[in-house]
């Protein structure tokens, strides 16, 4: 019934995108249903639990290049093509490193159906995010450079498998083990010499902003509270790694630059039935699309219907990108009483597997010094050979 | 000024109670955190929204207890243990390492109702701080304990809900004034279902695990938890917090602890992060690293040799199963 229902969003929202003058219909309708979409002390409200019900491609392919909305044909092919093209226990040879380290398989990543629009990216009008500027691609090239060194020994590379895109095999093991990156290291790498090499989501360390809850198995929950002059997002993202975000409301300036955190400092303020919400002051060690401390969103929330959030993020970062560019997410909501979020932020508290991949390194490199093991570099201790989804290629 | 301010609205929030949701709607007072402004009463309900915390000892020990010169000591050159000095693992703190001493929060005869068989659990892990106590590692600090802790929260009041975000390890809770299904599964932070009495916000809290402690001193609980907290407001800026705790599984009879909560008034307030779980990835994982951080110290460098032996059965790995 879930599904029934959020078809029929879909083809609401279509429709009113296509007619303009049908979105006050919408509203007057569900209003005489008797669902306000006003607090009782008379501001918007946006409270709820909300989710992305759909998959949709972050960047719009050069096939649907002049379109915002697929088609329902086109819809269904990707759901038919992703259900069943995509391997659900996608195994390598049996006994080989590849099949083990495929154990975390496409069972672990759930797909939502497709989306009804061609990309996420609404700005610039072609659904691409805009070029990097030249000292940024330096900047990612040089990080995607030791990453790959590191990878160049092992079967991966050798069988040109997608944990090696841009490399390719070297049998002598990288001379650049020892390095220490130039920037924060916030994604896995195949050297687990020392926390700091973990990938920051290892480390239960993924919160951050902007979120927009996509990518393989992805899906994220904020259930937003609101008090007279105040607001309260809770976030349940990746695997119990949830968040608390405070939203000051009070008009005072962000916080002194010295202060940098993981998820920013958000301020916000109403702009008719829209909350807009200024982001920065984000900490060195956040990566956003290689958009550091210099990130700065501007988040629109705005309560389109009874069941609809309208979310809308502009990201900007000069010493990244060549121009400001936007992100469009429509959030469905949730049942309150079903209460499906689970925002504890029980992630450290279970979190084995790091350690075990230290702990595990640990003894390769003894057994490699002792000679009885191979060398470390030659083994894919990062890749995981996940499938990518045709959805966003 | 905020003396006075604040004394204007007690009389604003009586005015409020006496005619109603009307006045109370229109009424606001001016505060820098969360809100440019904030009324005394949402929907005739006493406001408890805002940033609070904790002025007390409790999370070291909710029992009366003199200061200790550290929460981990070993014998001096008395026997005596009243003589202890600080122990190696928490020495190169100095002062700033001190247990300050309380009256204690634990009302009635002052003593936690503990069985026997609970109470022996209670003293080993006082004894086995460093390596049990969640708070340490970061993992997530329970309820009552994340209401006394010594770092801030931020209460946001609705008509339904009551979300409150404490800032030590990103931990929440919602308070749930609707119908709601319970968890599927048991959790640290509890299942919090309120109702009004009155102006006093009452709130059931059940489905715990039995991970979390009490404080630092080794208190610890059941999954069979079940809290019945109070909150009203003494003045605007002080709750009254009164919780009534009972665990058949470990003491043996409810028993309460109660304080006061302090609003922060300071006009720019806000909760700001505190990632504990990265800082105290070098506690947990510190050995694990090819090259340790810590190996000794040289020369006119302090050299501070720490033998923390983990207890069998107590590394970190090891507390899921056991």
């Amino acid at each position: 019934m879930r599904d029934r229902l959020s078809g029929l969003t879909i083809t609401a929202a279509i429709a009113v995108a296509a007619a303009g003058t049908l979105i006050a219909g919408v509203i007057t309708r569900t209003q005489a249903e008797g669902q306000s979409l006003k607090t009782p002390w008379g501001e918007p409200d946006l409270q709820g639990i909300w989710t992305d019900e759909n998959d949709t491609p972050f960047q719009r392919s050069p096939t649907y290049a002049n379109r915002e909305f697929f088609t329902d044909a086109e819809r269904a092919e990707f759901d038919r093509m992703r259900s069943t093209l995509r391997g659900r226990d996608n195994r390598g040879e049996r006994g080989s490193e590849r099949d083990v380290s495929g154990a975390y398989n496409n069972v672990f990543g759930a797909l939502k159906r497709t989306g009804a629009r061609t990309s996420m990216v609404v700005d610039p009008p072609d659904g691409r995010i805009p070029p990097m500027t030249g000292e940024a691609q330096k900047i990612a090239a040089a990080d995607r450079d030791f990453r790959l060194a590191m990878m160049q020994a092992t079967q991966t590379c050798k069988q040109k498998l997608p944990g090696c895109a841009g490399g390719k095999y070297d049998p002598t093991p990288t001379t650049r083990r020892d390095e220490i990156p130039q920037r924060y290291n916030t994604a896995r790498m195949n050297r687990h010499d020392r926390p700091e090499d973990g990938a920051l989501a290892d480390r239960c360390l993924t919160i951050g902003l902007p979120e927009f809850g996509a990518g393989n198995g992805g899906g994220s929950f904020r259930r937003i509270v609101q008090t007279p002059g105040g607001i309260a997002i809770a976030y349940d993202v990746g695997q119990g790694q949830g968040w608390q975000r405070t939203i000051v409301m009070n008009g005072s300036p962000h916080l002194p630059a010295s202060i940098r955190q993981w998820f920013g400092d958000s301020r916000g303020h109403w702009e008719g039935d829209t909350l807009v919400v200024d982001v920065t002051n984000f900490s060195p060690k956040t990566d956003y699309r290689g958009s550091r401390e210099n990130l700065h969103l501007i988040e629109h929330w705005t309560r389109k219907s009874p069941t609809m959030l309208e979310y809308v993020a502009t990201i900007e970062d000069p010493t990244v990108w060549t121009r400001p560019w936007t992100v469009k997410q429509d959030f469905t909501r949730q049942s309150e009483e079903e209460n499906r979020i689970y925002y504890e932020p029980r992630c450290i508290e279970g979190n084995e597997g790091f350690p075990a991949m230290m702990k595990a390194a640990r003894q390769e490199d003894r057994e490699f010094a002792a000679g009885k093991g191979p060398d470390p570099l030659t083994k894919d201790n990062a890749s995981g050979y996940q499938e990518p989804d045709p959805l966003q290629q | 000024m905020l003396d006075r301010r604040s004394g204007a609205m007690i009389t604003v929030a009586i005015a409020a109670a006496a005619f109603g949701a009307i006045v109370a709607s229109s009424i606001t007072q001016t505060l820098g955190q969360a809100g440019a402004t904030r009324p005394a009463r949402v929907e005739g309900k006493p406001n408890f929204s805002g940033i609070w915390q904790t002025n007390n000892e409790a999370n070291w020990d909710l029992q009366a207890h003199a200061a200790l010169p550290a929460a981990v000591t070993q014998a001096g050159v008395y026997p005596y243990d009243y003589a202890r000095v600080p122990a190696a693992p928490v020495l190169a703190l100095g002062a700033a390492g001190v247990v300050p001493g309380s009256l204690g929060v634990v009302q009635g005869d002052g003593e936690i109702p503990y069985k026997p068989e609970a109470l022996a659990i209670k003293k080993e892990n006082a004894a086995h701080w460093i390596d049990r106590d969640p708070e340490l590692k970061c993992y997530l600090p329970g309820i009552p304990r994340a209401m006394y802790m010594p770092y801030p929260f931020q209460i946001t009041q609705s008509t339904n809900k009551i979300h409150i975000a404490y800032e030590f390890s990103n931990s929440a809770r919602t308070i749930h004034l609707d119908k709601v299904a319970p968890p599927p599964d048991d959790t640290w932070m509890g299942h919090s279902v309120g109702h009004w009495d009155g102006d006093t916000l009452v709130v059931d809290v059940t489905n715990f695990n039995d991970r979390a402690w009490l404080s630092r001193s080794g208190d610890f609980h059941s999954d069979a938890l079940h809290l019945t907290e109070r909150f009203s407001l003494a003045s605007p800026d002080i709750i009254q917090y009164d919780v009534t705790i009972e665990d058949p599984k470990v003491f043996t009879r409810p028993w309460r602890i109660a304080m006061p909560i302090y609003r922060r008034v300071e006009p720019n307030m806000q909760l700001l992060e505190l990632r504990c779980n990265e800082f105290a990835e070098e506690f947990m994982y510190g050995n694990l690293r090819k090259q340790p951080l810590v190996t000794h110290w040289e020369g006119e460098t302090m050299a501070v040799d720490i033998t923390r032996k983990v207890p069998p059965g107590d590394a970190f790995y090891q507390w899921y199963g056991r």
